[in-house]
């Protein structure tokens, strides 16, 4: 197996820069305004030194470093140019599991003999990255996807790090216990409190141990730290599930406002489904509240669809209902829909379906919506709020 | 209030008015029976408030009076006592005692100021129809209607009168059935009422293969059913029925005309191996011949092969194999006819001798 994991050095930020040359080794700091709780989305080389980093709240990265340039994000720039960087990879591979619009697992295990070693064909890609769209990457190449992850991430900007098959472990053993796929500050106490600080020291401990100590997911971790990954990497083509999410600068708590929101998030669920060519079977909601607490909600259609009318009114449905036991002001909101297939469904014609709210008639709204879009940018044409 | 019955006489009537007291109720009231005697006569009373029963028999006692038993143990003890028993029903205080042979019951009551009626219908269309006729009608379409459908008028049977005819119309959207039978109706407006499906089932059940006639009485909101012993009362649906001529294909292209009972058997055997959720069907025309295929999700296939009469062009359309089957089934005639426009129109098939019954059904894409 040779998998790779690519990951865009800075990608907010150095598209940013790429866009505007000005802005060239200064720091730059992409994220939500901090009068509206806004976080760090992203920040330029030149501002991490500063001690900047992603998912900071943006009051305190302007106080770390005020002279920053700081800049909304444009998210539609960054998801086409995300886009561009996927048609690269596809050179390569058609195994491609994008985790965000600036990382992806590929797995290069078929493409050895057209193209050369896992090492040649990241060199390429990096290449054709910093040739074609002038930005940066980072490369990690290990036999499965949690070594890979960490090597990209070992000589970040412009990294290229290879796991050889026969020195996982000297590669995996002076590393820190929080490289440790989902250990976090709580694990990480615990470990701390063992007095366990590299995953050598993990390794050292027998399973039952780890399974006694953390349970199931002490079991994960041993077989982590012995740097297995049985994983497979999931190409889009392969996808479970097509879904948006939302976290509002401040907690909603108007009914209209989440339904708006719903409504265009649910509009671009279908346009991904029908750009991906996709029908779905389950509409699925997810509300966060101010405290926390996660709701979701599910509803299986009759038939599997890629229609914007049919998801935004199940996704309402679901919505009402929830919002039918609770008034709790909203901080997240997704919509998302999963039961995926590629074969359109069998669709039984209705006798009385005349108007506008025939399936053939959505359909062509649909297409006509999509061929908009994709011409003159996301967006630009939308539902009214008439569903009911 | 004391009465004896016999155990023949009255459990016919008792479980036809037991069948609409359903198992579980809001109201603890709607699972008895009432029970009423006045003027040697006992009436027997079963609601669920949407469609009331009422069966009358003779008895011989001098006394009146009003009570509410339990529906179902009352029933169930009428039954389980042996052929040709005698029951003794006397009231004590607020319990019912059942005296039959050696064995003795006592039922709690409930009193009868408390039992829901439907007021008298108002004004009310009559007319009479032999239950053979009405019992037609609703075999012949019932099988199409909707079950519970957002759309709540398609849960039900739709009665359209006119001067001349009685017809019945069911559809659950992807399908209709449309039946109609000679009448001489006292209306001058045709008329379009619609049966909700509980009423439709128990009144089927009440009909019988009989010239004896069914009185109708149609009110605003009601309609009523008075056969010979027993009177069934339904609410009506308030809603308004889809146009339903406008589906019918006038004058459709492609005629199919075949034997019905070798067409029935072959798209019988063919279902077997069909989608269990879809039942998607694909029918394949060619001079003379139709072609039905049917595969399912394991990849395993079905092909029939049919000599039929057909002189159009070659031609593909999708259909669900079960809305065939049904109306397949439901005509009489030896010989029938398909009538279709295209793949994306709904298709029309009736009988050759019997042009009384009609079967729309839309297609599938597959």
């Amino acid at each position: 197996m040779a998998i790779l994991h690519v990951d865009m050095d800075a990608f907010y930020a150095s598209v940013e820069v790429r866009e505007n040359p000005a802005l060239a080794g200064r720091p730059v700091i992409v994220g939500g305004a901090a009068e509206g709780r806004g976080v760090v989305a992203a920040a330029s080389y030149a501002a991490r030194k500063f001690g900047v980093h992603s998912a900071m709240p943006m009051a305190r990265a302007l106080r770390l470093c005020p002279d920053a340039v700081q800049l909304p994000p444009r998210l539609a720039l960054y998801s086409e140019i995300s886009q561009q960087i996927r048609a690269i990879f596809a050179r390569y591979t058609p195994e491609i599991e994008p985790l965000s619009l600036d990382e992806a697992f590929l797995d290069v295990t078929a493409s050895e003999t057209l193209f050369g070693s896992p090492v040649t064909i990241a060199r390429r890609i990096k290449q054709d990255i910093r040739d074609e769209l002038s930005l940066v990457a980072s490369v990690g190449i290990a036999p499965n996807k949690f070594l890979a992850k960490i090597a990209s991430d070992l000589d970040k900007p412009d990294g290229l790090v290879e796991v050889p098959t026969d020195g996982i472990q000297v590669f995996l053993d002076p590393l820190p216990v929080t490289r440790l796929w989902g250990v976090g500050k709580v694990t990480g106490g615990e470990f701390d409190r063992l007095g366990i600080k590299t995953i050598a020291q993990v390794r050292g401990l027998s399973r039952e141990f780890l399974q006694r100590e953390f349970g199931k997911f002490g079991l994960h971790l041993w077989e982590l730290a012995h740097g297995r990954d049985p994983r497979p990497v999931v190409s889009d083509h392969q996808a479970k599930s097509i879904s948006m999410e939302n976290t509002f600068a401040v907690d909603v708590g108007d009914k209209a406002i989440l339904r708006a929101w719903l409504m265009d998030m649910g509009e671009q669920v279908a346009y991904r489904l029908r750009r991906q060519d996709f029908y779905g079977r389950t509409v699925q909601i997810k509300l966060r509240f101010a405290d926390f607490k996660t709701l979701t909600r599910a509803h299986t259609l009759d038939t599997a669809t890629r229609s914007t009318r049919e998801i935004c009114q199940a996704a309402l449905t679901l919505l009402d209902d929830a919002l039918s036991v609770t008034s709790a002001p909203v901080r997240l909101l997704g919509v998302g829909v999963t039961g995926l297939c590629d074969e359109p469904p069998v669709q039984q014609g209705d006798l009385f379906a005349g108007g506008e709210t025939a399936p053939d008639k959505q359909r062509e709204l649909d297409e006509l919506a999509d061929a908009i879009n994709n011409r003159f940018g996301k967006q630009q044409l939308r539902r009214g709020g008439g569903f009911h | 209030m004391n009465i004896t019955l016999e155990r023949e006489s009255l459990l016919r009537p008792l479980q036809a008015v037991g069948s609409v007291v359903e198992r579980r109720q809001t109201l603890p009231i709607l699972s008895n029976i009432l029970f009423s005697i006045d003027g040697g006569k006992l009436t027997l009373t079963g609601t669920d408030l949407e469609v009331e029963m009422v069966a009358q028999l003779p008895v011989e006692t001098p006394d009146s009076g009003d009570i509410t038993l339990p529906a179902k143990k009352f029933i169930d003890i009428c039954r389980a006592l042996p052929e040709n028993a005698r029951l003794d029903l006397k009231l004590e205080q607020d319990k019912a005692i059942i005296r039959s042979g050696r064995s003795r019951f006592t039922l709690a009551t409930m009193p009868a100021a408390e039992f829901p009626n439907i007021d008298p219908i108002e004004s009310p269309l009559e007319f009479s129809i032999s239950q053979q006729q009405l019992k037609k009608l609703i075999e012949q379409t019932q099988f199409s209607m909707a079950q519970q459908d957002v759309r709540y008028y398609l849960n039900g049977l739709m009665l359209e009168l006119s001067q001349n005819v009685l017809r019945a119309v069911a559809t659950d959207g992807h399908r209709l059935a449309v039946c109609e039978v000679d009448a001489e109706l006292p209306i001058t407006e045709p008329r379009q009422v619609i049966l909700p499906r509980k009423g439709v089932t128990e009144l089927m059940r009440l009909l019988e293969e009989s010239e004896t006639t069914a009185r109708i009485q149609l009110g605003e909101n009601h309609i009523r059913v008075e056969l010979p012993d027993i009177s069934f009362t339904s609410k009506l649906i308030d809603g308004k029925f889809p146009d339903y001529q406008q589906v019918i294909p006038k004058d459709p292209a492609r005629i199919v005309t075949c034997e019905r009972q070798p067409l029935y058997e072959a798209l019988h055997r063919a279902a077997v191996l069909s989608n269990e959720k879809y039942r998607g069907m694909r029918l394949t025309l060619s001079a003379n011949q139709l072609k039905a295929t049917v595969h399912n999700p394991e990849q395993e296939e079905a092909e029939e092969e049919l000599e039929v009469s057909y002189d159009g062009d070659e031609f593909e359309i999708g259909f669900n194999v079960s809305y065939f089957l049904d109306a397949l089934s439901a005509l009489k005639s030896d010989q029938v006819t398909i009538g279709m426009i295209d793949a994306n129109h709904s298709c029309l098939i009736q009988g050759n001798e019997d042009h009384n019954s009609r079967y729309v059904i839309m297609p599938m894409r597959l």
